[in-house]
């Protein structure tokens, strides 16, 4: 994109954001007004303003924007706030980034089908990292065990547990592919869910409405849905997180794998990658013609599951 | 009637318009296919810029090939061998050591090469020079850098390993490229990996 486009696009923004700046500024003005109100009425006492602190800061956010319209001050406000929550719901201390992706990068992944042997080291790391509910065992990754010859994933079994590798059975792992063109932005009737510049489909947990269009229009069931209040052990908690990335999750909203966005644009692997023990999970900026997942795209056997369904994945699995 | 016709048809016009822009803009961004954007990709990320990506706390050594990017560096290898260096005991005396094979090397189980290939110490280990290793025309190789001799059987493997295709980076996709060296992963006498019980076990999809 030119500077210019860029320019126009800033501009444009900018006066959706003013036209909305009335309406926004009266409920704001309203809401830190019944704030004070209801600290008035308390009237003093330590927890009483603790409280009236929390609901001021709950209020804040109910009217907060859509993630993609905000300026760069309000993510840091509802980014402030939400660690500010943190301590106060759940006494926990928190760092939440809202760092944006770098320029130049398209962040894609490659999974050697002849290599995995079905450990799960992946699927714990990305629990453990991304704050997954443990009460319904919510697991962004499936690792298929496969027949000979078989290359879809449904004809595999997706919940084994016994000694890994079995002779003659080979492990395809699912995970949601951040397609290019991704049937699940389409579906979302908020636009609570989008591609980010480097590649990363994302959702605004605050936007989402719990419809689960999104989840009915994957094809390849990459989104997870919330059916009750996610639940982690607080010492197994991940503090390092990222508001399009791990922060906590709450009932009735999607979530879905974001390739660790917290992780990855820190320049680190994401977790499943890091987990890996087997080197089988490449991860890498396709736009750099140096990188691993460039290697693999062009000297390994590569294939995209579903491909003719023309939604452009960026994961690969490929062969040795 | 008429002035409902005109009012709705003014609607209908006055929609379309509304939502022309947001279609357009649509249309931009469907554009671009993931092998376009790689093939129009004119600007590179210097990756060193990435923030935090600099830091390993691993002791790396410069690996003696290069990849399509240049030089890059593998994990060392010697600070994780307890009993480096070997000729503490293996000089020029012999070693009379009762039961001293038994005491520290009992632990070395080779399963490395079937059948008649299967390979003895010597076959990678220098008979008189007990700290390095050496390969099959005699070259005496360190052991930081023993992807040089596993590279001389299994060179398929060495090859994807040099591009990215084999083995893996170290923590960081960004920075300078620091990849894990064939004994990070694999027990040298005994190389391949084991059966195992998954660390996790996934519900029915149906539940």
């Amino acid at each position: 994109m030119s500077s210019e486009n860029k320019k126009d696009e800033e501009m444009k923004t900018n006066k959706v954001l003013a036209g909305k700046t009335t309406r926004r500024n009266f409920m704001k003005n309203l809401s830190i007004a019944a704030a004070a109100g209801s600290a008035g009425l308390v009237t003093g006492g330590c927890a009483g303003s603790a409280t009236s602190e929390e609901a001021g800061l709950k209020w804040e956010e109910y009217f907060k924007n859509n993630y993609r319209l905000m300026t760069q001050k309000e993510k840091d406000e509802t980014v402030a706030r939400l660690v500010r929550l943190a301590k106060l719901r759940d006494n926990r201390d928190i760092q939440m980034s809202n760092q944006g992706p770098h320029e130049n990068v398209l962040f894609g992944y490659a999974f050697n089908i002849s290599r995995c042997k079905g450990y799960m080291d992946c699927v714990e790391a990305c629990v453990q990292e991304n704050n997954l509910d443990r009460k319904s065992k919510t697991q962004y990754i499936r690792i298929f065990e496969m027949d000979p010859g078989q290359l879809d994933p449904t004809t595999g079994d997706g919940k084994f547990h016994h000694e890994v590798p079995v002779d003659g059975k080979f492990y395809m792992g699912v995970q949601c592919f951040h397609c290019e063109n991704a049937p699940c932005i389409k579906a979302c009737p908020t636009k609570a869910t989008w591609r980010e510049p480097d590649g990363i489909v994302v959702v605004d947990y605050d936007w989402c409405i719990g419809c689960r269009y999104c989840l009915a229009a994957c094809p390849y069931w990459g989104r997870r849905f919330n059916w009750g209040d996610p639940q982690v052990p607080e010492a197994e908690v991940n503090v390092d997180q990222h508001y399009l990335g791990n922060r906590m999750r709450m009932k009735g909203v999607m979530e879905k794998c974001t390739f660790c966005v917290q992780r990855t644009r820190k320049g680190k692997l994401p977790a499943c990658a890091n987990a890996c023990p087997t080197g089988s999970r490449v991860f890498g900026n396709l736009l750099d013609p140096n990188s691993e997942i460039r290697f693999v795209l062009a000297n390994k056997k590569v294939f995209r599951f579903k491909e003719e369904l023309g939604t452009d994945p960026k994961f690969w699995y490929f062969m040795d | 009637m008429k002035k409902i016709i005109l009012s709705s048809s003014l609607f209908s016009l006055v929609l379309g318009l509304m939502l022309m822009p947001g279609q357009y803009a649509w249309a931009g961004s469907r554009a671009g296919s993931v092998s376009e954007r790689i093939l129009a990709a004119d600007h590179q990320l210097d990756s060193m810029q990435v923030e935090s990506a600099h830091q390993l706390p691993v002791k790396t050594v410069e690996a003696q090939m290069k990849y399509q990017g240049g030089t890059f560096k593998v994990l060392a290898r010697k600070d994780e061998i307890g009993r480096y260096r070997c000729s503490v005991c293996h000089n020029d005396k012999p070693v009379r050591v009762k039961n001293g094979a038994l005491f520290t090397h009992s632990d070395v189980v080779i399963n490395h090469g079937q059948g008649e290939n299967e390979l003895a110490c010597v076959d990678c280990h220098d008979k008189k020079d007990r700290d390095v290793l050496i390969d099959k025309q005699g070259r005496k190789i360190d052991y930081d850098h023993s992807y040089q001799l596993c590279g001389q059987c299994h060179f398929r493997q060495k090859r994807d390993w040099v591009g990215g295709a084999h083995g893996k980076r170290e923590s960081y996709w960004a920075g300078e490229r620091v990849v894990k060296n064939c004994t990070s992963c694999h027990n040298p006498h005994s190389p391949a990996f084991k059966t195992k019980m998954p660390e996790t076990y996934s519900l029915p999809l149906d539940e």
